[in-house]
This record gives C-alpha cells, sequence and structure tokens, in this order.
C-alpha cells in the first residue's frame, strides 16, 4: 500500500473513531476495506482514498471508518461476565436505588450480541428482584451497518450458534426461510439499539447503573481511550458499574474510577469501591 | 485424556472434526455409520459423540434413540450435527437425547462453543 494512501486512512480511523492502526498492520486495513471498495467499484484503495478526499460526505466517511473497526463479538462472550451481571450487578443495583428501573448501556455493542445475551437471561433465569424490575438495554455503536443489523436482529448460521446454546436458539429465534436466525419479539422489545459515536458526548443517552464497554478499548490510542473513560463517566448514574473486557483497563486514563471490589472487570466511581462493598 | 467418537458417512467431514476436536484435548475415534458406533460403543463408551444425522444402515436419530437405551448410554454427552436444520428436527433430536445441536457446515469456533455448552471444555 503507498504511503500516502495508509496515512489517509489512518488519519481517518484516529479521528473518526480513535483506532490507532500502525503501518505494521496495512495489510489488515486492505483486507477490511476491500469489500468496501469491491462494492463501489474502486479499482485500488488509492481510488477510493481519493474519492474520500473530494468528497466531503459523512455518509462515505462513516462507511470507510466502520470498515476499519473491529466487530467481531458473540453471544455471551467471557460467559462468567453475564452471571456476574445477573445475580450480583444488577440486583444490587435495584435494591440500592429502590426505583424498581435499571437502564443498561452497551456501549460499543456492534451487531447486539451482548444486548441479545442479557434480554435472553433476564427472560430465562432472573431473580425474584429482577424479575418485576423494569431494565432497560441500550446498545450502540458507530457503525451504521451494525447498528441496523443489530435492530434487525438477524444473524446468520455461523453468527447463531457462536455462544448460543440449541435450546436458547430454538427458544428465544426463529428460523427466517433464508437459513438466518431472527430475534424473537420478546427478546427485541427488551432491547433498543442507536448509532453513537463513543469519541462524543453520551449525555442526550441519559444516564445508566450498568455500563459495558468490552472490547472497545483496545484498538485505540491512549487519547482516545481517556476520551471514552470521560464520556463512560459522565454517564454513570451514582453507584453505577462498568464492565470492561478481558485484559482491559482504566489505569492511567481516568481518575474519576478504580477498580470495583468482588466483581472482575468492573470498575466503579473513584472512592466508592469500599463503601459498595459494605 | 477424554474420548470423543466422530461418527459420519462422510471421510472428509470426519477428518476436519476429528482435527477440531483433537486441538481441544480429546482423543478421537471414528464411525462410518450408526451400527458400527454403537458396536464401538458397546466396547467402550466415550465421554463425547458427535453425531451426524443421515447415514446408511443406521441413521444418527435411531443411533441415538439405541444408545440412551443401552446400559452407561446415558454417559456420553452427544452433539448431533446435521445439515437438517429446521426446528422440526432439531427438536427430534433433542427429544430423542441429544445434548446440543450444530447446523452443518460448522467451524472450530462452533464445535469449540458447544462443546462448552454441554460441559465437555
Amino acid at each position: 500500500m503507498q504511503e500516502t494512501v495508509f496515512n489517509v486512512l489512518a488519519d481517518l480511523a484516529l479521528k473518526a473513531t480513535g483506532q490507532a492502526i500502525p503501518p505494521s498492520r496495512a495489510y489488515l486495513m486492505e483486507a477490511r476495506l476491500a469489500p468496501l471498495a469491491r462494492r463501489e467499484g474502486f479499482g485500488t484503495l488509492a481510488d477510493l482514498v481519493h474519492c474520500l478526499e473530494s468528497r466531503q460526505n459523512p455518509v462515505f466517511r462513516n462507511e470507510v471508518a466502520s470498515a476499519l473497526l473491529t466487530h467481531d463479538t458473540w453471544f455471551f462472550r467471557e460467559r462468567a461476565v453475564f452471571d456476574t451481571v445477573i445475580n450480583a450487578i444488577l440486583p444490587e443495583r435495584l435494591d440500592a436505588t429502590q426505583s424498581g428501573r435499571l437502564r443498561v448501556w452497551c456501549a460499543g455493542g456492534s451487531t447486539g450480541q451482548e444486548a441479545y445475551s442479557l434480554a435472553m437471561l433476564l427472560e430465562d433465569e432472573p431473580g425474584a428482584s429482577l424479575r418485576s424490575a423494569k431494565i432497560e438495554i441500550l446498545s450502540t455503536d458507530y457503525c451504521k451497518y451494525s447498528t441496523e443489523k443489530a435492530r434487525l436482529g438477524v444473524y446468520n448460521h455461523y453468527e447463531a450458534q457462536r455462544g448460543l446454546s440449541i435450546f436458547r436458539l430454538m427458544k428465544h429465534f426463529n428460523r427466517m426461510d433464508s437459513g438466518d436466525w431472527q430475534a424473537n419479539e420478546t427478546i427485541r422489545s427488551r432491547v433498543s439499539f442507536r448509532q453513537h459515536n463513543l469519541m462524543e458526548t453520551a449525555s442526550g443517552l441519559g444516564k445508566f447503573d450498568l455500563i459495558f464497554c468490552r472490547h472497545v478499548l483496545s484498538g485505540m490510542s491512549k487519547a482516545a481511550r481517556m476520551r471514552v473513560a470521560e464520556v463512560l463517566v459522565a454517564q454513570m448514574a451514582p453507584g453505577a458499574v462498568i464492565l470492561l473486557g478481558e485484559g482491559e483497563t482504566f489505569q492511567g486514563l481516568t481518575d474519576l474510577l478504580e477498580p470495583a471490589r468482588d466483581i472482575r472487570q468492573g470498575w466503579v466511581a473513584a472512592g466508592t469501591a469500599n463503601r459498595a462493598a459494605a | 485424556m477424554r474420548t470423543c467418537l466422530i461418527v459420519d458417512d462422510s471421510r472428509v467431514v470426519r477428518k476436519v472434526a476429528s482435527r477440531i476436536v483433537r486441538d481441544l484435548g480429546f482423543s478421537v475415534t471414528e464411525a462410518g455409520d450408526g451400527a458400527e458406533a454403537l458396536k464401538m460403543c458397546r466396547e467402550s463408551m466415550p465421554d463425547a459423540i458427535l453425531l451426524d444425522w443421515n447415514m446408511p444402515t443406521m441413521n444418527g436419530i435411531d443411533f441415538l434413540r439405541a444408545l440412551r437405551r443401552e446400559e452407561g448410554g446415558k454417559v456420553p454427552r452427544i452433539v448431533f450435527c446435521s445439515i437438517e436444520n429446521d426446528p422440526e428436527h432439531i427438536n427430534e433430536a433433542l427429544r430423542s437425547g441429544a445434548d446440543e445441536f450444530i447446523m452443518k457446515p460448522f467451524d472450530a469456533d462452533i464445535l469449540e462453543s458447544k462443546f462448552a455448552e454441554v460441559g465437555l471444555i
């Protein structure tokens, strides 16, 4: 790949979504953009970049920057986290807030598997306190296509089998004539989806009691990770918990959060970890 | 080492599945149809069985029903694996005693995820 072409694309990824793509991963860039370039009829990435620069089209910019992101996700990813959420975090939050309502945000929720996993758990195994609670689940992603796909709740043969037991598939999904599987009305009605860039304020989304932000920070520059931390902190309701992915941390990004006691990968407002556990 | 019996009339499918299951830490045996598989189970009951539906001599469903009636036949975790992927077929397999169901074609991620579902890994 020409250096100038790489630079334009790397710059777009950094500005739009905070992704830090090193030159050593130029091959990945080519692989990820190939389907988009083919669909739009560009012979080379240089043509695509030329179009990107000459036409200030935000939709096309979103498509290119989205194609450079990692979208990979699956149902019940890092399964233990979901057990903690359903058995500990949500009941504890419900007890503390006494409002009978909780709001959950899947920040960078890609194609929706995380949100639907939680919706299925709430259907299948809610503890006594959760059964009567109103729990709102909002999943957001930068990518327009992922957000639309998540909203439809349609998964192909491979996606529908990754992390999902056959019993849950049969219970919560309907097989379409195409052979794809669609989440049924019941779990779709528990979840909503919106397009949102985590680099921008989320004040319009309101406050949340639990925020999932898993495997979103990993590919980002430090400045971008700091920005995301700031955006997430601003949307925390009092006592809220943020869950990161395996191997991710807020250490060195913000002074406003500290690791939660007894919640693996969980983070809470600084100075409250011990109080929450008491 | 845990054992897995792969039952499929296609040598290619057996070969692909064997490779994945070995990588998950199982020792693998293979059978080309249900009758052969039943004979092998009577000699030594495996921990896991990956089972195809359509096979000559004895198909997967008949094998499954027969095995579950055998002494010790409830022990193996049985993962059905078929191209028949409509809800009717899936329900029939589950009613007949399958623990999980994989819709063909599958890949290593799916197989690993399904083995995890039934507590094999």
